[in-house]
């Protein structure tokens, strides 16, 4: 067998088009996923059974089921039982994101709890007021200390993303099996496909990393 | 704040305190100090020593009894339930130091320093700045106020918090422990800070296991074991020649420790 990889260059904008459209559904599904995960992670905090209980159940449910799973049940059903038509797209946008609200909200619940009792005493003893409390000390401490984790998820999602390909939406993988069906070289088209995958999500391990040593290492928190 | 000379400056009245149903921390505490007064509490540990300073602090529920400060009560039980009522106006006259320092950790020294005056006096950030600026070179840490917290020395961390505590101007100052958690080497310079506010006769209650240090700056010491006040008098008598017997047991095996 004979590789060639120069038939890809003939489709490098296409290439690049769904390349685009996987980055663009990533981040919209960041901001969308991260805000929805923050809410939850402090509904699961709350005082109130109701929320607790209602934002668990969420939780689990999206974190113990395939995306994939999830993905199609939105795509074929959702618009079943609401009557109304999603577009493929729309279906990724709410699949993606509830699965991002998902993990991020056990991220958030997690730094939200490492704050400890400690620092709320010396807040009290301060006598700073209830909403300094939390919008001064407690939440820039848990932001800072779920940003590495957040990043982990930010790269999974965009992993994750590629599933999108199975509704019919034009994104890198989509564009991929495409030219790979057309040309009859999967190999070449898969395996750059992957590269792209990698070059782009490797840079954000790193920088996970990085983030770990360096910011949290100098706050110690 | 007005009062006459020999009028207490806090007056602790029959302070009982439990956690659970089981564990009685304080059974009838009594104290009263005066102002200008340097208390140190000395006792076993599970004495209720760190207990009183927390209840003092407001961090603590009460079970029953009375606190004032300055003649005015701001601590109390009330109510069938005995909801504890805590008069924050009163509170924030009083600072607070802990063993492991507090700072808060994402924010600079500076910034630690200027939160409280800004946030809850709302004082300006510049004024706030050179108050706080000031402090710090006064405790030697003039060269530290933009570092963060993790990049200080235990005993940097701590001379922070005293510094941060006093930026509010407090009328007593509690200190819990506040060298138990430093190297040896450390433990110096945080009590020269301590002793450099006692000159200036600000008064202060203090949490120690350090005898030295108790002998060196106490006007008075309490003895507090099995949650009750079991024996007080100056430094030289409770530390010398303890008339309790338990506060000799006690200051036998401290001293024997330490030598």
């Amino acid at each position: 067998m004979t590789l060639d990889f120069s038939i890809l260059l003939r489709f490098q904008d296409a290439l690049a088009l769904g390349l685009w459209m996987t980055i663009k559904l990533t981040l919209i599904c960041v901001v969308l996923g991260c805000s929805l995960g923050f809410v939850i992670g402090l509904a699961r905090t709350s005082r109130s059974t109701l929320l607790r209980a209602a934002s668990s159940i969420y939780v689990e449910f999206f974190r113990g089921t395939p995306v994939l799973v999830q993905l199609f049940w939105i795509f074929f059903c959702l618009p079943l039982i609401l009557g109304v038509e999603l577009s493929n797209l729309t279906s990724g946008v709410i699949a993606l994101t509830l699965y991002m609200g998902a993990i991020s909200s056990e991220t958030f619940r997690a730094s939200l709890k490492s704050i400890g009792p400690e620092q709320l005493d010396a807040c009290v003893a301060l006598g700073l007021p209830r909403r300094v409390q939390v919008t001064s000390v407690v939440l820039p401490q848990a932001v800072l200390r779920a940003v590495p984790t957040l990043l982990s998820n930010c790269v999974s999602l965009f992993k994750e993303s590629a599933l999108v390909s199975a509704v019919g939406m034009a994104d890198l993988m989509f564009v991929g099996q495409n030219i790979s069906n057309n040309t009859a070289r999967p190999v070449e088209v898969l395996t750059v496909v992957a590269l792209i995958y990698f070059v782009i999500a490797f840079p954000l391990t790193r920088a996970v990393t990085l983030i770990e040593r360096r910011v949290l290492t100098k706050l110690a928190i | 704040m007005t009062m006459s000379f020999s009028a207490p400056l806090v007056k602790i009245q029959s302070l009982h305190k439990s956690y659970g149903p089981h564990i009685q921390v304080l059974k009838g505490l009594d104290i009263e100090m005066k102002p200008g007064e340097r208390v140190v509490v000395i006792g076993p540990s599970g004495g209720g020593k760190s207990t009183l300073l927390r209840v003092m602090m407001g961090l603590e529920k009460i079970d029953s009894g009375a606190i004032s400060f300055g003649g005015k009560p701001y601590i109390s039980s009330e109510g069938a339930d005995r909801k504890t009522v805590i008069d924050t106006e009163v509170r924030r006259s009083i600072g607070m130091v802990f063993q492991h320092y507090t700072l808060f950790p994402h924010l600079s020294v500076i910034q630690n320093l200027i939160l409280a005056p800004c946030k809850v006096r709302g004082e300006a950030k510049a004024s706030a700045t050179k108050r706080a600026q000031a402090l710090l070179e006064r405790f030697g840490l003039g060269a530290k106020a933009g570092a963060y917290p993790a990049q200080l020395s235990g005993g940097q961390k701590q001379r922070v918090a005293i510094a941060r505590a006093l930026m509010l101007d407090p009328k007593l100052m509690l200190f819990d422990e506040v060298t138990s958690a430093l190297d040896p080497e450390l433990v110096a310079e945080v009590e020269q800070v301590i002793l450099q506010l006692a000159a200036q006769d600000m008064p202060m209650m203090i949490v120690t296991h350090d005898m030295w240090f108790a002998k060196n700056i106490a006007s008075r010491v309490i003895f507090c074991a099995g949650g009750v006040v079991a024996e007080e008098g100056p430094p030289e008598q409770v530390l010398g020649s303890p008339k309790e017997e338990r506060t000799r047991e006690f200051i036998d095996r401290v001293f024997h420790i330490r030598h």
